[in-house]
Protein backbone atom coordinates (compact mmCIF):
# COMPACT_ATOMS: atom_id res chain seq x y z
CA UNK A 1 0.00 0.00 0.00
CA UNK A 2 2.80 2.35 0.86
CA UNK A 3 4.28 2.01 -2.61
CA UNK A 4 1.06 3.31 -4.09
CA UNK A 5 1.73 6.65 -2.46
CA UNK A 6 5.04 7.13 -4.13
CA UNK A 7 3.61 7.28 -7.62
CA UNK A 8 1.10 9.67 -9.11
CA UNK A 9 0.20 12.45 -6.78
CA UNK A 10 -2.49 10.87 -4.67
CA UNK A 11 -2.84 12.74 -1.39
CA UNK A 12 -4.81 10.54 1.00
CA UNK A 13 -7.62 12.10 2.95
CA UNK A 14 -11.26 11.78 3.94
CA UNK A 15 -12.73 14.93 2.44
CA UNK A 16 -16.08 14.91 0.57
CA UNK A 17 -14.13 14.93 -2.68
CA UNK A 18 -12.07 11.91 -1.60
CA UNK A 19 -15.20 10.01 -0.70
CA UNK A 20 -17.06 10.91 -3.87
CA UNK A 21 -17.85 7.93 -6.05
CA UNK A 22 -14.86 7.77 -8.44
CA UNK A 23 -17.10 7.24 -11.46
CA UNK A 24 -19.07 10.36 -10.63
CA UNK A 25 -15.85 12.22 -9.95
CA UNK A 26 -14.47 11.22 -13.35
CA UNK A 27 -17.64 12.29 -15.12
CA UNK A 28 -17.84 15.58 -13.23
CA UNK A 29 -14.22 16.49 -13.81
CA UNK A 30 -14.20 15.49 -17.47
CA UNK A 31 -17.35 17.51 -18.03
CA UNK A 32 -15.78 20.39 -16.17
CA UNK A 33 -12.68 20.23 -18.38
CA UNK A 34 -14.84 20.52 -21.46
CA UNK A 35 -17.00 23.16 -19.83
CA UNK A 36 -14.11 25.45 -19.07
CA UNK A 37 -13.76 25.98 -22.85
CA UNK A 38 -17.42 26.87 -23.31
CA UNK A 39 -17.71 30.36 -21.80
CA UNK A 40 -17.09 33.29 -24.10
CA UNK A 41 -17.55 36.00 -21.52
CA UNK A 42 -16.46 36.91 -18.01
CA UNK A 43 -19.64 35.88 -16.25
CA UNK A 44 -19.48 32.38 -17.71
CA UNK A 45 -15.82 32.00 -16.77
CA UNK A 46 -16.60 33.36 -13.31
CA UNK A 47 -19.19 30.62 -12.85
CA UNK A 48 -16.62 28.02 -13.87
CA UNK A 49 -14.08 29.44 -11.42
CA UNK A 50 -16.65 29.50 -8.63
CA UNK A 51 -17.39 25.83 -9.35
CA UNK A 52 -13.68 25.07 -9.20
CA UNK A 53 -13.26 26.97 -5.95
CA UNK A 54 -16.08 24.92 -4.41
CA UNK A 55 -14.22 21.80 -5.53
CA UNK A 56 -10.94 23.00 -4.01
CA UNK A 57 -12.69 23.78 -0.71
CA UNK A 58 -14.43 20.39 -0.73
CA UNK A 59 -11.12 18.62 -1.35
CA UNK A 60 -9.59 20.11 1.84
CA UNK A 61 -6.18 19.90 0.20
CA UNK A 62 -3.38 22.20 1.38
CA UNK A 63 -3.11 25.27 -0.82
CA UNK A 64 0.59 24.79 -1.49
CA UNK A 65 -0.19 21.40 -3.01
CA UNK A 66 -2.58 22.98 -5.48
CA UNK A 67 -0.10 25.72 -6.30
CA UNK A 68 2.54 23.07 -6.85
CA UNK A 69 0.41 21.48 -9.58
CA UNK A 70 0.63 24.79 -11.44
CA UNK A 71 4.39 24.97 -11.46
CA UNK A 72 4.97 22.86 -14.61
CA UNK A 73 2.58 24.94 -16.69
CA UNK A 74 3.68 28.36 -15.45
CA UNK A 75 5.86 28.77 -18.50
CA UNK A 76 3.07 27.94 -20.95
CA UNK A 77 0.73 30.38 -19.21
CA UNK A 78 3.36 33.12 -19.40
CA UNK A 79 4.09 32.54 -23.10
CA UNK A 80 0.43 32.51 -24.10
CA UNK A 81 -0.23 35.65 -22.08
CA UNK A 82 2.66 37.52 -23.63
CA UNK A 83 1.66 36.46 -27.14
CA UNK A 84 -1.93 37.50 -26.51
CA UNK A 85 -0.93 40.87 -25.13
CA UNK A 86 1.37 41.58 -28.06
CA UNK A 87 -0.73 40.33 -30.94
CA UNK A 88 -4.25 41.37 -30.09
CA UNK A 89 -5.04 44.84 -31.23
CA UNK A 90 -8.39 46.07 -29.97
CA UNK A 91 -9.76 48.52 -27.43
CA UNK A 92 -7.77 51.48 -26.21
CA UNK A 93 -4.06 51.59 -26.80
CA UNK A 94 -2.21 51.72 -23.50
CA UNK A 95 1.36 51.65 -24.71
CA UNK A 96 2.99 51.86 -28.09
CA UNK A 97 6.61 51.24 -28.94
CA UNK A 98 7.41 50.90 -32.62
CA UNK A 99 5.13 48.21 -34.01
CA UNK A 100 4.52 46.80 -30.54
CA UNK A 101 1.20 47.81 -29.12
CA UNK A 102 -0.40 46.91 -25.84
CA UNK A 103 -4.16 47.31 -25.78
CA UNK A 104 -6.87 46.78 -23.17
CA UNK A 105 -8.35 44.09 -25.43
CA UNK A 106 -5.03 42.25 -25.47
CA UNK A 107 -4.71 42.32 -21.71
CA UNK A 108 -8.23 41.18 -21.09
CA UNK A 109 -7.82 38.35 -23.58
CA UNK A 110 -4.52 37.29 -21.99
CA UNK A 111 -6.02 37.19 -18.51
CA UNK A 112 -9.06 35.28 -19.79
CA UNK A 113 -6.97 32.59 -21.44
CA UNK A 114 -4.50 32.34 -18.55
CA UNK A 115 -7.37 31.81 -16.13
CA UNK A 116 -8.78 29.16 -18.40
CA UNK A 117 -5.51 27.19 -18.46
CA UNK A 118 -5.07 27.51 -14.71
CA UNK A 119 -8.66 26.36 -14.14
CA UNK A 120 -8.05 23.41 -16.42
CA UNK A 121 -4.91 22.25 -14.61
CA UNK A 122 -6.21 22.80 -11.09
CA UNK A 123 -9.41 20.93 -11.99
CA UNK A 124 -7.63 17.91 -13.37
CA UNK A 125 -5.13 17.78 -10.53
CA UNK A 126 -8.04 17.76 -8.07
CA UNK A 127 -8.90 14.41 -9.64
CA UNK A 128 -5.42 12.92 -9.31
CA UNK A 129 -4.86 14.36 -5.83
CA UNK A 130 -8.03 12.89 -4.40
CA UNK A 131 -8.22 9.55 -6.20
CA UNK A 132 -5.68 6.75 -5.90
CA UNK A 133 -4.48 5.34 -9.23
CA UNK A 134 -6.10 1.96 -8.61
CA UNK A 135 -9.47 3.51 -7.78
CA UNK A 136 -9.15 5.60 -10.90
CA UNK A 137 -8.59 2.62 -13.19
CA UNK A 138 -11.40 0.81 -11.44
CA UNK A 139 -13.73 3.72 -12.18
CA UNK A 140 -12.56 3.86 -15.78
CA UNK A 141 -13.28 0.17 -16.20
CA UNK A 142 -16.87 0.63 -15.03
CA UNK A 143 -17.45 3.72 -17.09
CA UNK A 144 -16.11 2.08 -20.23
CA UNK A 145 -17.99 -1.17 -19.71
CA UNK A 146 -20.60 -0.32 -22.39
CA UNK A 147 -17.75 -0.63 -24.90
CA UNK A 148 -18.03 -4.39 -24.45
CA UNK A 149 -20.80 -4.20 -27.02
CA UNK A 150 -18.23 -3.40 -29.69
CA UNK A 151 -15.99 -6.20 -28.41
CA UNK A 152 -13.44 -4.12 -26.55
CA UNK A 153 -12.26 -6.02 -23.50
CA UNK A 154 -12.49 -3.22 -20.97
CA UNK A 155 -11.57 -5.44 -18.05
CA UNK A 156 -8.27 -6.43 -19.62
CA UNK A 157 -7.36 -2.84 -20.40
CA UNK A 158 -8.10 -1.82 -16.82
CA UNK A 159 -6.17 -4.80 -15.44
CA UNK A 160 -3.20 -3.85 -17.59
CA UNK A 161 -3.30 -0.30 -16.28
CA UNK A 162 -3.56 -1.45 -12.68
CA UNK A 163 -0.65 -3.85 -13.07
CA UNK A 164 1.45 -1.22 -14.83
CA UNK A 165 0.82 1.27 -12.02
CA UNK A 166 1.53 -1.36 -9.40
CA UNK A 167 4.90 -2.21 -10.95
CA UNK A 168 6.25 1.30 -11.45
CA UNK A 169 7.76 1.51 -7.95
CA UNK A 170 9.00 -2.07 -8.15
CA UNK A 171 10.77 -1.40 -11.41
CA UNK A 172 12.23 1.83 -10.09
CA UNK A 173 13.70 -0.07 -7.17
CA UNK A 174 15.01 -2.70 -9.58
CA UNK A 175 16.59 -0.04 -11.81
CA UNK A 176 18.28 1.43 -8.80
CA UNK A 177 19.71 -1.93 -7.80
CA UNK A 178 20.96 -2.75 -11.30
CA UNK A 179 22.53 0.69 -11.63
CA UNK A 180 24.40 0.22 -8.37
CA UNK A 181 25.54 -3.24 -9.41
CA UNK A 182 26.89 -2.00 -12.74
CA UNK A 183 28.49 1.03 -11.11
CA UNK A 184 30.22 -1.36 -8.74
CA UNK A 185 31.75 -2.92 -11.85
CA UNK A 186 32.95 0.49 -12.97
CA UNK A 187 30.13 1.44 -15.32
CA UNK A 188 30.36 5.15 -16.00
CA UNK A 189 26.89 6.62 -16.32
CA UNK A 190 27.63 10.26 -15.69
CA UNK A 191 30.19 11.31 -18.25
CA UNK A 192 30.84 11.11 -21.99
CA UNK A 193 28.99 12.41 -25.00
CA UNK A 194 25.42 11.52 -25.91
CA UNK A 195 26.33 8.36 -27.81
CA UNK A 196 28.53 7.10 -24.98
CA UNK A 197 25.79 7.80 -22.47
CA UNK A 198 23.22 5.93 -24.51
CA UNK A 199 25.62 3.01 -24.79
CA UNK A 200 26.20 3.10 -21.06
CA UNK A 201 22.48 2.45 -20.61
CA UNK A 202 22.63 -0.97 -22.30
CA UNK A 203 24.00 -2.76 -19.20
CA UNK A 204 21.05 -1.35 -17.28
CA UNK A 205 18.24 -1.73 -19.78
CA UNK A 206 18.90 -5.35 -20.70
CA UNK A 207 18.82 -6.71 -17.14
CA UNK A 208 15.77 -4.54 -16.50
CA UNK A 209 13.99 -5.97 -19.51
CA UNK A 210 14.93 -9.51 -18.53
CA UNK A 211 13.67 -8.98 -15.01
CA UNK A 212 10.39 -7.46 -16.27
CA UNK A 213 9.75 -10.58 -18.32
CA UNK A 214 10.60 -12.73 -15.34
CA UNK A 215 8.24 -10.75 -13.13
CA UNK A 216 5.50 -10.89 -15.74
CA UNK A 217 5.80 -14.66 -16.00
CA UNK A 218 5.77 -15.04 -12.23
CA UNK A 219 2.76 -12.79 -11.89
CA UNK A 220 0.88 -14.67 -14.60
CA UNK A 221 1.55 -17.97 -12.85
CA UNK A 222 0.50 -16.51 -9.50
CA UNK A 223 -2.73 -15.15 -10.99
CA UNK A 224 -3.53 -18.42 -12.68
CA UNK A 225 -2.88 -20.31 -9.47
CA UNK A 226 -5.61 -18.22 -7.94
CA UNK A 227 -7.94 -19.06 -10.81
CA UNK A 228 -7.92 -15.70 -12.53
CA UNK A 229 -9.70 -16.08 -15.84
CA UNK A 230 -10.55 -12.56 -16.94
CA UNK A 231 -13.43 -10.29 -16.07
CA UNK A 232 -16.45 -12.52 -16.63
CA UNK A 233 -18.35 -13.29 -13.48
CA UNK A 234 -15.79 -11.58 -11.22
CA UNK A 235 -17.16 -9.95 -8.11
CA UNK A 236 -15.51 -7.01 -6.44
CA UNK A 237 -14.02 -6.46 -3.06
CA UNK A 238 -14.85 -2.75 -3.05
CA UNK A 239 -18.38 -2.10 -4.23
CA UNK A 240 -19.04 1.38 -5.52
CA UNK A 241 -22.28 3.10 -4.59
CA UNK A 242 -23.69 6.28 -6.01
CA UNK A 243 -24.96 8.20 -2.99
CA UNK A 244 -27.30 11.13 -2.76
CA UNK A 245 -24.40 13.58 -2.55
CA UNK A 246 -23.02 12.15 -5.78
CA UNK A 247 -26.32 12.84 -7.53
CA UNK A 248 -26.10 16.41 -6.23
CA UNK A 249 -22.63 16.84 -7.74
CA UNK A 250 -23.89 15.58 -11.08
CA UNK A 251 -26.85 17.93 -10.99
CA UNK A 252 -24.61 20.85 -10.05
CA UNK A 253 -22.40 20.10 -13.06
CA UNK A 254 -25.42 19.97 -15.35
CA UNK A 255 -26.64 23.28 -13.93
CA UNK A 256 -23.23 24.80 -14.56
CA UNK A 257 -23.32 23.68 -18.18
CA UNK A 258 -26.77 25.20 -18.67
CA UNK A 259 -25.75 28.46 -17.01
CA UNK A 260 -22.64 28.78 -19.16
CA UNK A 261 -24.57 28.21 -22.38
CA UNK A 262 -27.12 30.78 -21.28
CA UNK A 263 -24.37 33.30 -20.59
CA UNK A 264 -22.97 32.72 -24.06
CA UNK A 265 -26.36 33.25 -25.66
CA UNK A 266 -27.40 36.30 -23.69
CA UNK A 267 -24.15 38.21 -23.23
CA UNK A 268 -21.74 39.45 -25.89
CA UNK A 269 -18.45 37.57 -26.24
CA UNK A 270 -15.47 38.97 -24.37
CA UNK A 271 -12.95 37.15 -26.54
CA UNK A 272 -11.47 38.44 -29.74
CA UNK B 1 48.06 0.02 8.79
CA UNK B 2 44.72 -1.60 8.25
CA UNK B 3 43.52 -1.76 4.67
CA UNK B 4 40.01 -0.50 5.30
CA UNK B 5 38.85 1.67 8.12
CA UNK B 6 35.72 3.63 8.91
CA UNK B 7 35.59 6.62 11.17
CA UNK B 8 32.32 7.71 12.71
CA UNK B 9 30.58 6.56 9.54
CA UNK B 10 26.98 7.75 9.38
CA UNK B 11 24.30 7.62 6.74
CA UNK B 12 20.99 9.38 7.11
CA UNK B 13 18.39 9.07 4.38
CA UNK B 14 15.86 11.76 3.55
CA UNK B 15 17.41 14.51 5.65
CA UNK B 16 14.95 17.28 6.51
CA UNK B 17 11.92 15.32 5.32
CA UNK B 18 9.35 13.50 7.45
CA UNK B 19 10.96 10.25 6.28
CA UNK B 20 14.38 11.00 7.79
CA UNK B 21 16.02 7.76 8.87
CA UNK B 22 19.51 7.03 10.10
CA UNK B 23 20.54 3.69 8.62
CA UNK B 24 24.11 3.65 9.84
CA UNK B 25 25.12 5.58 12.92
CA UNK B 26 28.69 6.47 13.82
CA UNK B 27 30.44 3.22 12.94
CA UNK B 28 34.16 2.85 13.67
CA UNK B 29 35.65 -0.31 12.21
CA UNK B 30 38.96 -1.64 10.98
CA UNK B 31 39.51 -4.49 8.57
CA UNK B 32 42.97 -5.98 8.20
CA UNK B 33 44.47 -7.40 5.04
CA UNK B 34 43.46 -11.04 4.66
CA UNK B 35 40.53 -10.83 7.06
CA UNK B 36 37.47 -12.89 6.25
CA UNK B 37 34.67 -11.20 8.13
CA UNK B 38 31.09 -12.40 8.30
CA UNK B 39 28.56 -9.58 8.69
CA UNK B 40 25.27 -10.47 10.33
CA UNK B 41 22.32 -8.48 11.51
CA UNK B 42 18.60 -8.72 10.98
CA UNK B 43 16.79 -6.94 8.15
CA UNK B 44 17.14 -3.18 8.42
CA UNK B 45 20.22 -3.26 10.62
CA UNK B 46 22.20 -1.22 8.08
CA UNK B 47 24.19 -4.01 6.41
CA UNK B 48 23.52 -2.98 2.80
CA UNK B 49 24.00 0.70 3.52
CA UNK B 50 27.33 0.00 5.19
CA UNK B 51 28.44 -2.19 2.27
CA UNK B 52 27.58 0.41 -0.30
CA UNK B 53 29.40 3.11 1.61
CA UNK B 54 32.55 0.99 1.80
CA UNK B 55 32.97 1.02 -1.98
CA UNK B 56 31.71 4.53 -2.60
CA UNK B 57 28.31 3.75 -4.11
CA UNK B 58 26.75 5.75 -1.32
CA UNK B 59 28.34 8.87 0.05
CA UNK B 60 28.18 8.97 3.84
CA UNK B 61 26.36 11.94 5.35
CA UNK B 62 29.07 12.09 8.01
CA UNK B 63 32.32 10.35 8.79
CA UNK B 64 34.91 8.75 6.55
CA UNK B 65 35.87 5.53 4.83
CA UNK B 66 39.64 5.16 4.73
CA UNK B 67 41.12 2.87 2.12
CA UNK B 68 44.84 2.38 2.79
CA UNK B 69 44.64 5.40 5.02
CA UNK B 70 43.15 7.83 2.50
CA UNK B 71 39.56 9.05 2.52
CA UNK B 72 37.83 7.58 -0.53
CA UNK B 73 35.83 10.77 -1.03
CA UNK B 74 38.92 13.01 -0.87
CA UNK B 75 38.68 13.29 -4.64
CA UNK B 76 35.16 12.43 -5.84
CA UNK B 77 36.43 12.07 -9.43
CA UNK B 78 38.49 9.13 -8.30
CA UNK B 79 35.61 7.17 -6.87
CA UNK B 80 35.58 4.71 -9.76
CA UNK B 81 39.08 3.52 -8.94
CA UNK B 82 37.88 2.87 -5.38
CA UNK B 83 35.13 0.67 -6.77
CA UNK B 84 37.72 -1.38 -8.66
CA UNK B 85 39.68 -1.94 -5.48
CA UNK B 86 36.65 -2.69 -3.32
CA UNK B 87 34.59 -5.20 -5.31
CA UNK B 88 30.95 -5.48 -4.37
CA UNK B 89 28.79 -8.47 -5.27
CA UNK B 90 25.13 -7.63 -4.77
CA UNK B 91 22.42 -10.00 -3.71
CA UNK B 92 21.17 -12.07 -6.65
CA UNK B 93 24.05 -10.81 -8.81
CA UNK B 94 22.80 -12.94 -11.73
CA UNK B 95 20.12 -10.30 -12.27
CA UNK B 96 22.75 -7.88 -13.55
CA UNK B 97 24.01 -10.06 -16.44
CA UNK B 98 23.51 -8.38 -19.78
CA UNK B 99 26.11 -9.37 -22.37
CA UNK B 100 25.73 -11.80 -25.24
CA UNK B 101 28.32 -14.19 -23.86
CA UNK B 102 29.53 -14.97 -20.38
CA UNK B 103 33.02 -14.05 -21.48
CA UNK B 104 32.00 -10.52 -22.39
CA UNK B 105 29.99 -10.14 -19.22
CA UNK B 106 32.92 -11.10 -17.03
CA UNK B 107 35.10 -8.75 -19.10
CA UNK B 108 32.82 -5.76 -18.41
CA UNK B 109 34.57 -4.76 -15.18
CA UNK B 110 38.16 -5.16 -16.45
CA UNK B 111 37.20 -3.32 -19.65
CA UNK B 112 35.93 -0.41 -17.58
CA UNK B 113 39.28 -0.39 -15.83
CA UNK B 114 40.88 0.29 -19.20
CA UNK B 115 43.11 -2.80 -19.26
CA UNK B 116 44.72 -4.22 -22.39
CA UNK B 117 43.02 -7.01 -24.36
CA UNK B 118 45.52 -9.66 -23.20
CA UNK B 119 45.22 -8.59 -19.59
CA UNK B 120 41.42 -8.73 -19.85
CA UNK B 121 41.63 -12.19 -21.39
CA UNK B 122 43.84 -13.54 -18.59
CA UNK B 123 41.67 -11.98 -15.94
CA UNK B 124 38.46 -13.40 -17.39
CA UNK B 125 39.94 -16.89 -17.58
CA UNK B 126 41.42 -16.74 -14.09
CA UNK B 127 38.17 -15.40 -12.65
CA UNK B 128 36.21 -18.14 -14.41
CA UNK B 129 38.50 -20.76 -12.93
CA UNK B 130 38.01 -19.32 -9.43
CA UNK B 131 34.30 -19.92 -9.68
CA UNK B 132 34.84 -23.31 -11.31
CA UNK B 133 33.19 -22.29 -14.54
CA UNK B 134 33.58 -24.65 -17.47
CA UNK B 135 35.65 -22.78 -20.16
CA UNK B 136 33.12 -23.96 -22.75
CA UNK B 137 30.41 -21.97 -21.00
CA UNK B 138 32.33 -18.74 -21.56
CA UNK B 139 31.10 -18.50 -25.13
CA UNK B 140 27.49 -19.23 -24.23
CA UNK B 141 24.83 -16.68 -23.48
CA UNK B 142 24.52 -16.11 -19.73
CA UNK B 143 20.75 -16.42 -20.12
CA UNK B 144 21.07 -20.07 -21.19
CA UNK B 145 22.77 -21.15 -17.97
CA UNK B 146 21.31 -22.65 -14.83
CA UNK B 147 20.71 -20.46 -11.77
CA UNK B 148 23.86 -21.59 -9.98
CA UNK B 149 26.00 -21.11 -13.08
CA UNK B 150 24.61 -17.61 -13.64
CA UNK B 151 25.45 -16.70 -10.07
CA UNK B 152 29.00 -17.93 -10.59
CA UNK B 153 29.40 -15.94 -13.81
CA UNK B 154 28.20 -12.82 -12.01
CA UNK B 155 30.61 -13.33 -9.12
CA UNK B 156 33.42 -13.92 -11.63
CA UNK B 157 32.51 -10.54 -13.15
CA UNK B 158 33.57 -8.89 -9.89
CA UNK B 159 36.54 -11.19 -9.21
CA UNK B 160 37.93 -10.31 -12.66
CA UNK B 161 38.62 -6.81 -11.37
CA UNK B 162 40.90 -8.44 -8.75
CA UNK B 163 39.57 -6.35 -5.89
CA UNK B 164 41.77 -6.17 -2.81
CA UNK B 165 38.62 -6.12 -0.77
CA UNK B 166 35.69 -8.28 -1.79
CA UNK B 167 32.27 -7.64 -0.32
CA UNK B 168 29.49 -10.14 -0.97
CA UNK B 169 25.83 -9.72 -0.07
CA UNK B 170 24.20 -13.10 0.57
CA UNK B 171 26.12 -14.88 -2.18
CA UNK B 172 24.48 -18.19 -1.30
CA UNK B 173 20.84 -17.09 -1.12
CA UNK B 174 18.56 -19.41 -3.04
CA UNK B 175 21.24 -21.95 -3.94
CA UNK B 176 21.12 -25.67 -3.21
CA UNK B 177 23.56 -27.04 -0.58
CA UNK B 178 26.07 -28.11 -3.19
CA UNK B 179 26.04 -24.73 -4.93
CA UNK B 180 26.42 -23.06 -1.56
CA UNK B 181 29.45 -25.15 -0.62
CA UNK B 182 31.08 -24.47 -3.99
CA UNK B 183 30.69 -20.72 -3.71
CA UNK B 184 31.88 -20.52 -0.11
CA UNK B 185 34.97 -22.60 -0.92
CA UNK B 186 35.72 -20.41 -3.91
CA UNK B 187 35.44 -17.25 -1.87
CA UNK B 188 37.89 -18.64 0.63
CA UNK B 189 40.24 -19.73 -2.15
CA UNK B 190 40.19 -16.22 -3.62
CA UNK B 191 41.09 -14.79 -0.24
CA UNK B 192 43.90 -17.30 0.35
CA UNK B 193 45.49 -16.87 -3.06
CA UNK B 194 45.30 -13.10 -3.29
CA UNK B 195 45.63 -12.18 0.37
CA UNK B 196 42.42 -10.24 -0.15
CA UNK B 197 40.06 -9.03 2.53
CA UNK B 198 36.58 -10.54 2.27
CA UNK B 199 33.41 -9.26 3.89
CA UNK B 200 30.52 -11.67 3.67
CA UNK B 201 27.02 -10.51 4.49
CA UNK B 202 24.80 -13.45 5.28
CA UNK B 203 21.67 -14.51 7.05
CA UNK B 204 22.99 -18.03 7.36
CA UNK B 205 24.86 -18.51 10.62
CA UNK B 206 26.13 -21.84 9.26
CA UNK B 207 27.77 -20.10 6.28
CA UNK B 208 29.39 -17.49 8.49
CA UNK B 209 30.56 -20.10 10.98
CA UNK B 210 32.06 -22.16 8.18
CA UNK B 211 34.27 -19.59 6.54
CA UNK B 212 34.60 -16.42 8.61
CA UNK B 213 37.50 -15.70 10.97
CA UNK B 214 35.71 -12.75 12.48
CA UNK B 215 32.09 -11.78 12.81
CA UNK B 216 30.60 -8.31 12.80
CA UNK B 217 27.13 -8.02 14.26
CA UNK B 218 25.12 -4.94 13.34
CA UNK B 219 22.03 -3.75 15.13
CA UNK B 220 20.06 -0.59 14.41
CA UNK B 221 22.92 0.86 12.40
CA UNK B 222 25.47 0.32 15.13
CA UNK B 223 28.13 -2.26 15.87
CA UNK B 224 26.75 -4.71 18.42
CA UNK B 225 29.73 -7.08 18.36
CA UNK B 226 32.93 -7.39 16.36
CA UNK B 227 35.14 -10.25 17.42
CA UNK B 228 36.43 -13.67 16.40
CA UNK B 229 33.80 -16.11 15.19
CA UNK B 230 34.21 -18.22 18.29
CA UNK B 231 33.81 -15.31 20.65
CA UNK B 232 30.71 -14.00 18.90
CA UNK B 233 28.94 -17.34 18.72
CA UNK B 234 29.64 -18.01 22.37
CA UNK B 235 27.33 -15.10 23.19
CA UNK B 236 24.22 -16.97 22.06
CA UNK B 237 21.79 -15.22 24.37
CA UNK B 238 22.83 -11.75 23.33
CA UNK B 239 22.56 -12.78 19.70
CA UNK B 240 19.05 -14.07 20.11
CA UNK B 241 18.05 -10.86 21.88
CA UNK B 242 19.16 -9.09 18.67
CA UNK B 243 16.87 -11.32 16.64
CA UNK B 244 19.77 -13.50 15.47
CA UNK B 245 20.74 -17.04 16.28
CA UNK B 246 23.79 -19.24 16.54
CA UNK B 247 24.56 -22.13 14.18
CA UNK B 248 22.42 -25.23 14.71
CA UNK B 249 25.46 -27.20 15.88
CA UNK B 250 26.19 -24.65 18.59
CA UNK B 251 22.58 -24.88 19.72
CA UNK B 252 22.87 -28.67 20.00
CA UNK B 253 25.99 -28.31 22.08
CA UNK B 254 24.31 -25.83 24.37
CA UNK B 255 21.42 -28.25 24.74
CA UNK B 256 23.75 -31.12 25.56
CA UNK B 257 25.47 -29.09 28.22
CA UNK B 258 22.14 -28.03 29.68
CA UNK B 259 21.31 -31.74 30.01
CA UNK B 260 24.52 -32.18 31.98
CA UNK B 261 26.69 -33.88 29.37
CA UNK B 262 30.33 -32.96 29.76
CA UNK B 263 30.97 -31.64 26.24
CA UNK B 264 33.61 -28.97 26.54
CA UNK B 265 34.36 -25.99 24.42
CA UNK B 266 32.22 -24.39 21.81
CA UNK B 267 31.46 -25.89 18.46
CA UNK B 268 30.08 -23.86 15.61
CA UNK B 269 30.88 -26.11 12.65
CA UNK B 270 30.06 -29.75 12.08
CA UNK B 271 33.78 -30.64 11.95
CA UNK B 272 34.41 -29.11 15.36
CA UNK B 273 31.36 -30.86 16.72
CA UNK B 274 32.58 -34.20 15.44
CA UNK B 275 36.00 -33.81 16.99
CA UNK B 276 34.47 -32.67 20.27
CA UNK B 277 31.99 -35.54 20.42
CA UNK B 278 34.10 -38.44 19.17
CA UNK B 279 36.07 -38.90 22.43
CA UNK B 280 32.78 -39.15 24.32
CA UNK B 281 31.39 -41.69 21.88
CA UNK B 282 34.54 -43.80 22.07
CA UNK B 283 34.05 -44.05 25.81
CA UNK B 284 30.70 -45.63 25.01
CA UNK B 285 28.01 -46.02 27.61
CA UNK B 286 26.17 -42.85 28.44
CA UNK B 287 27.32 -41.04 25.36
CA UNK B 288 25.36 -43.42 23.13
CA UNK B 289 22.38 -41.30 23.94
CA UNK B 290 24.11 -38.44 22.15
Amino acid sequence: MLSELTIGQFFPGRSPLHRMDPRVKLVVIFTYIVLIFVPQNWLGLGLGLAFLLTGVLLSQLPVRLILRSLRPILFIVLITSVLNILYIDSGTVLLQWGWLKITTGGISNAVFIALRIVALIVGSSLLTYTTSPTTLTDAMERLMSPLRVIRINVHEIAMMMTIALRFIPTLMEETDKIMSAQKARGADLESGNLLQRVRALVPILIPLLVSSFRRAADLATAMECRCYHGGDGRTRMKQLHVRRSDVCYLLATAALLAAMILCNLLLPSALI
Amino acid sequence: MSILETRDLTMTYGIKTPFEKTAVCGIDLTFEKGDLVGIIGHTGSGKSTLMQMLNGLLKPTAGQVLLDGTDIWADPKNIRSVRFRVGLVFQYPEHQLFEETCYRDIAFGPKNMGLSEEEIDTRVRVAASYVDLDPELLQKSPFDLSGGEKRRVAIAGVLAMRPEILILDEPTAGLDPKGRDTILNQIRAYRDENDATVLLVSHSMEDVARIADKVLVLDHGQVAMYDTTEAVFSRAEELSSLGLSVPAVTRIFMGLRAKGLPVGGNAYTVEQAVSALLPHLRKGGDADAV
